[in-house]
């Protein structure tokens, strides 16, 4: 009896322990959670919505068109007038087209008589939760996102065995777990999931490039610059 | 009252089945612009997909954006590597491409006209040792694509900054992104930084996380 009774203080205890851990870690998760939830469904409709981590705009003027002979500086003083955002940071003449940097992050491009304005604001609570939610590039960020993940599958393990009785595991908990599963199990049976990875080999090398005859050799471009090797 | 009831209702259905065929006869007619074959013989709508209007913006860790910040890198298995400035790139010999482009979420844009350099151009300049057998398209904050040499030096895959005579917004890959129309438009990476060739495959970023290793539209090679 004594035995049984201390059992039940141990387990009581467990309990106990896993709970309050729980129901921290669940404080601890609201946050990223909130992030990833909604930056998530932005994700999975990025096709139907495009992307809303952004207000973008963009708009087309006709100017007159700006013949090759005027000096560039002229040319580019003409798209700038004809734009009206004021002085630009940057600006480059090449090819057939002028185009125009500025401080916010606008670019015009003007492609014979046509002008294209290309302007766009971070939204302030969507832009930083999809910015977060794609961790590549930020490596920091990634660990901090395994931690979190890690704290995701605490508080799955944990769940299951907080509670005893019939709204516990063996019973309740059983049932809901099983359907959790089922639903992406059934999903990938019945969508007929992943087909097998292959490695695919080129039919035939095409191109060797390395091998053809060289184009006549004409100057660089002023922005080309050589550089060394790499270990390929 | 009851006769005006009966007439409207007569009028609503006539409407209705009026727009119902039309938008079916539209749908038709559509279908069979973009079932025209392409020049390999393969039908210019893969199996699966479906025919949109313009691009849609599919995400992505986006790059820097501007013209300014935009540096080509051409190297890897080359004689002699390079790289470029936007003003450099359009100093280089221009193509425009009429191409379509397929997305693995099932849409297609057809009939697109790219301008841009093409990538056998680049490799014929960087002088691409004959032992390189794939090409790493290398976009901005780590993303890479692997292509075959095929389809990488096909005559209308481009590094291009135009599409029917607009620049790309961000979204899409502004400044300069890859064009690769045989594969998977994943595969035609945005914000480009870099073009390496290698003699080893080097699966990209969305192959080593489900996505096939090769991508081919009409095979249906979406997923590994």
């Amino acid at each position: 009896m004594a035995i049984r009774g201390a059992k039940n203080a141990m387990a009581n205890t467990w309990r106990a322990w896993l709970r309050a851990i729980h129901r921290d870690i669940g404080y601890l998760a609201i946050g990223f959670t909130i992030i990833y939830a909604v930056s998530g469904i932005a994700q999975n409709h990025i096709g139907d919505w495009g992307d809303i981590s952004y207000r973008s705009t963009e708009r087309t003027i006709t100017i007159a068109a700006i013949a090759d002979a005027i000096p560039d500086d002229v040319a580019i003083k003409q798209v700038a007038d004809a734009a009206a955002l004021g002085t630009p940071t940057s600006s480059l003449r090449a090819g057939d087209e002028i185009r125009l940097g500025y401080g916010d992050g606008s670019q015009v491009t003007a492609i014979g008589t046509q002008v294209t304005i290309q302007s766009r604001e971070r939204r302030p609570f969507i832009g930083l939760a999809n910015w977060l939610h794609k961790a590549r590039g930020k490596t920091a960020w990634k660990y901090i996102a395994d931690g979190y993940a890690l704290l995701l599958l605490y508080l799955a393990f944990s769940g299951i065995f907080m509670i005893k009785g019939r709204m516990g595991f063996r019973w309740r908990g059983a049932t809901v777990i099983g359907i959790g599963v089922a639903i992406p199990v059934l999903y990938v049976a019945l969508a007929g999931g992943p087909g097998r990875q292959t490695t695919h080999e080129p039919d035939e090398i095409v191109a060797t490039p390395g091998s053809a005859a060289a184009p006549a050799a004409a100057p660089a471009p002023s922005g080309m610059r050589a550089l060394p090797p790499d270990d390929e | 009252m009851s006769e005006d009831r009966r007439s409207f209702l007569r009028k609503a259905a006539a409407g209705t089945a009026f727009v119902a065929v039309g938008g079916v006869l539209a749908k038709m007619l559509g279908e069979d612009f973009v079932l025209t074959a392409r020049a390999d013989g393969r039908p210019r709508l893969p199996p699966g997909q479906h025919a949109i209007e313009a691009l849609k913006p599919m995400g992505g860790d986006e790059g820097d954006g501007t013209f300014e910040a935009f540096r080509l890198k051409v190297h890897g298995a080359v004689a002699k590597p390079f790289e470029v400035d936007y003003k450099a790139l359009l100093q280089l010999p221009q193509v425009e491409k009429q191409a379509d482009v397929h997305c693995v979420t099932k849409w297609s844009l057809l009939g697109g006209v790219w301008k841009g350099v093409q990538i056998s151009a680049l490799a014929r300049l960087a002088e691409v040792k004959p032992e390189a057998r794939f090409v790493i398209l290398e976009g901005a904050n780590g993303y890479t694509a692997n292509v075959p040499m095929k389809e990488a030096t096909a005559d209308y895959a481009l590094v291009t900054y135009r599409l029917n005579g607009k620049p790309f917004s961000i979204d899409h890959g502004a400044p300069v992104r890859g064009l690769i129309p045989d594969l998977y438009f994943w595969k035609s990476a945005k914000w480009l930084t870099g073009i390496r060739f290698v003699r080893e495959d080097q699966p990209g970023y969305w192959e080593t996380r489900g996505y096939h290793n090769h991508g081919d539209p009409w095979r249906e090679e979406r997923y590994g």
